[in-house]
């Protein structure tokens, strides 16, 4: 009874603030919604990289945050994003499969971006791209070690890859090799416009050692769907006969890592704290979440497109930012595993549950 | 008199503390006075000159059994790989190199060159499906566009050849690895190490590349800041050399990097503390540190060789004198460069009798 009322309760509590803030989804639902936002895949045999690069209105790098609550992490460059240190123009994020090798895939995009005279000013006409990394462990390679994992050249192909308008989910880029939950994971994204102007867009990585489905086989936070966004879903519910078996965890097995972009202008500390609220996106949608063997981290990015100052009180600001991007990291990872098609290692949330996917076209 | 006798307790133990926690000076080096006279510790440079002044190159530490690794981050400008994984609370807590590299964030690859060095040597962590996976986190500091185009910096190639010339011996210092290109507060960076023995057989080493933006020593006399770690007789006297002033550029962009271990047993907390009390060392050498443009970052290896419990602020006060003395050690190693344009002046030059090598 009382689990049941508590999630009741979360449902209430999710419809009143949706009324309040969210209209819908954005044109592709995608991250990419975002002014200034495009999306780039390296798909490799299996493992990837996916590249986000954001620019400001000037061409310039734009302000963010990173959380990095997984215990497991491969990262290149979050110090600089804290606020106390002093550059604050991010080029680039790259998330990667790989492991720690995927972190290579980093001075692909470097490169690919210096090209372009994108990245911060060290004089001379010369720039060094910001470009804050996180990569995971792949592991739908049937417990073998992997065959390929991206390098410098995948991360140079997602960057030169990279468009704005719809965004490729499932087995691509970053989410080639993820599994989660034992299930194949992959790259989901999604998007929300805000009544005032606000637009946020999430893209993520699902490679959990948690599941993101429930006892019944119910994806966790299909219950935040905007519109029809999930409408392959049903709510059957009843499929724990099929629940298969979660891989072993342990250190550097698995994470989730996660971009969020806002067109709004934020300073390091409000991006900061949006990725702190935007990663309880990834809590309510996979369980457990952070653990010792996730690489979990999560990055946000202010386009600056509205300043901060035409949308009224900072906190208020923030906190609606910060709710929209957890909702919509949440929406993301359910797009990854309906868009995460089966492989000879791993079943596909759909072909596990057909029940629940039974709208599939 | 009982209060005398009581104040007397309280100092007699005072003084039994205080002997735990000092840290005499001059420190007693180890044999090769380097980071390598730690147990289990190698270093391997890989050093590029373009023939016009330029250098640059990668500097790595090999743990090659695994240490347990840390790291503080102060610097206002860091370039960094892997330091979140080295958080106390993470759950792998084992490093088997830390790279320290030229380049600006692009000399970052170069750690991925000593990934797959080790990885080749099946040296690393091993992971759920049977692949080895090195630990190697990884800082920068910035030394590209000095007298060489903006493009000469470490990629791959420079880490795996410094991984493979990696060695247990002696250290070169100066104008080599990661401070080939490195300059301090307007004269010669480079690389310094040095090594102090304490009780119970216990070794704490430094290695650092100084390219900061604050000097090491006064201008106008040539003393070091940190000299008294040293322990030298050098003559305090004035002399005609006053050092130049570092340029803008150089304030904005400079950095110190180092790594300091030890071959005591420390949980990654443990070694997260040593590298804090370590980073006091570069303050006391260096003025100014941890700058907006600085990316100074400390790395501390434990590589747990001696059993006992350890005395955790004897290491990490020897561990911080160690790095000062690394850090002028560094000053006196570098080298001037003077080919055609490119002129760098070094402390030796300045003061050529108080240069000491």
């Amino acid at each position: 009874m009382r689990p049941c009322r508590h999630r009741v309760a979360i449902l209430l509590l999710a419809a009143l603030t949706g009324s309040a803030w969210a209209q819908a989804p954005g044109q592709n639902n995608a991250i990419t919604d975002v002014p200034g936002v495009s999306v780039g895949h390296f798909t490799g045999g299996e493992a990837g990289t996916t590249v986000v690069l954001v620019e400001g209105l000037n061409g310039q790098g734009v302000a963010g945050g990173v959380t990095q609550r997984g215990g497991s992490a491969g990262t290149r460059e979050t110090d600089l994003m804290r606020p106390d240190n002093m550059v604050e123009t991010m080029n680039a994020v790259v998330l990667s499969g790989g492991s720690m090798y995927g972190l290579a895939a980093a001075s692909g995009v470097m490169r690919c971006l210096e090209a372009r005279g994108v990245g911060f000013p060290v004089g001379g006409g010369n720039v060094v791209p910001i470009v804050p990394t996180a990569v995971s462990f792949d592991r739908a390679t049937c417990g073998r070690p992997a065959a390929s994992r991206p390098d410098f050249t995948a991360g140079l192909q997602a960057c030169l890859a990279a468009a704005p308008g719809a965004v490729a989910q499932g087995n691509v880029g970053a989410g080639t090799g993820a599994v989660a939950g034992g299930l194949k994971g992959g790259v989901g994204t999604a998007s929300v416009v805000l009544a005032n102007g606000i637009i946020v867009g999430a893209l993520v990585s699902v490679n959990s050692e948690g599941t993101p489905y429930d006892g019944d086989g119910d994806l966790y936070a299909a219950s935040l769907a905007l519109g029809n966004e999930f409408s392959v879903l049903t709510k059957a519910g009843g499929h724990a006969n099929r629940v298969p078996p979660t891989l072993p965890g342990g250190p550097l097995r698995s994470g989730t890592n996660a971009v969020v972009a806002t067109n709004v202008q934020l300073t390091k500390s409000q991006a900061t704290k949006i990725a702190e609220m935007a990663d309880d996106g990834v809590a309510r949608a996979v369980r457990p979440a952070h653990t010792p063997g996730d690489s979990d981290t999560l990055f946000v990015l202010g386009t600056a497109r509205i300043a901060m100052t035409a949308l009224g009180d900072e906190n208020e600001v923030v906190t609606q930012i910060g709710t929209a991007a957890g909702d919509a990291v949440s929406r993301a990872i359910v797009h990854a595993m309906l868009s995460a098609k089966s492989t000879s290692c791993q079943s596909s949330y759909c072909d596990t549950f057909p029940s629940a996917c039974r709208n599939r076209q | 008199m009982r209060l005398h006798t009581a104040l007397g307790a309280l100092l007699t133990g005072l003084c039994a503390v205080s002997d735990g926690l000092a840290q005499n000076l001059p420190q007693t080096p180890g044999p090769k006075n380097a980071i390598t006279d730690v147990p289990g510790i190698e270093v391997g440079h890989y050093t590029a000159t373009n023939g016009a002044g330029g250098m640059t190159g990668t500097t790595v530490v090999i743990a090659r059994g695994g240490a347990t690794a840390a790291v503080t981050q102060r610097g206002g400008a860091p370039g960094t790989r892997l330091t979140d994984l080295l958080k106390s609370e993470k759950a792998v807590g084992t490093a088997h190199a830390i790279v320290l590299s030229g380049g600006s964030a692009y000399g970052l690859a170069a750690a991925d060159g000593v990934t797959t060095c080790l990885e080749s040597q099946g040296i690393g962590t091993l992971v759920a499906n049977g692949s080895i996976v090195p630990i190697v986190p990884s800082a920068i500091l910035f030394d590209p566009g000095r007298c060489a185009p903006f493009d000469f910096r470490p990629d791959a190639s420079y880490g795996a050849s410094a991984c493979l010339a990696a060695t247990s011996g002696p250290v070169q210092m100066g104008n080599v690895g990661a401070g080939a290109g490195a300059r301090s507060g307007g004269v010669k960076g480079g690389i310094g190490t040095a090594s102090a023995l304490l009780p119970n057989g216990v070794v704490v080493g430094a290695i650092v590349a100084v390219n900061s933006s604050g000097r090491t020593f006064d201008a106008t006399t040539g003393d070091f800041f940190a000299g008294y770690t040293l322990g030298n007789t050098d003559a305090k006297v004035a002399t005609a050399g006053v050092a130049p002033d570092a340029d803008r550029e150089e304030l904005l962009r400079a950095t110190t990097i180092a790594v300091v271990a030890t071959n005591a047993r420390l949980t990654k907390a443990q070694a997260n503390k040593i590298a804090q009390m370590a980073d006091d060392g570069l303050a006391r050498a260096i003025r100014i540190a941890h700058g907006t443009g600085d990316g100074d970052t400390v790395f501390a290896l434990a590589t747990a060789s001696v059993r006992a419990a350890p005395n955790l602020n004897q290491i990490g006060g020897a561990a911080a004198d160690a790095l000062s003395r690394a850090i002028i050690r560094a000053i006196q190693a570098a080298n001037a460069i003077h080919v055609g344009t490119c002129n760098v002046s070094s402390y030796c030059e300045l003061f050529p009798q108080r240069c000491v090598r």
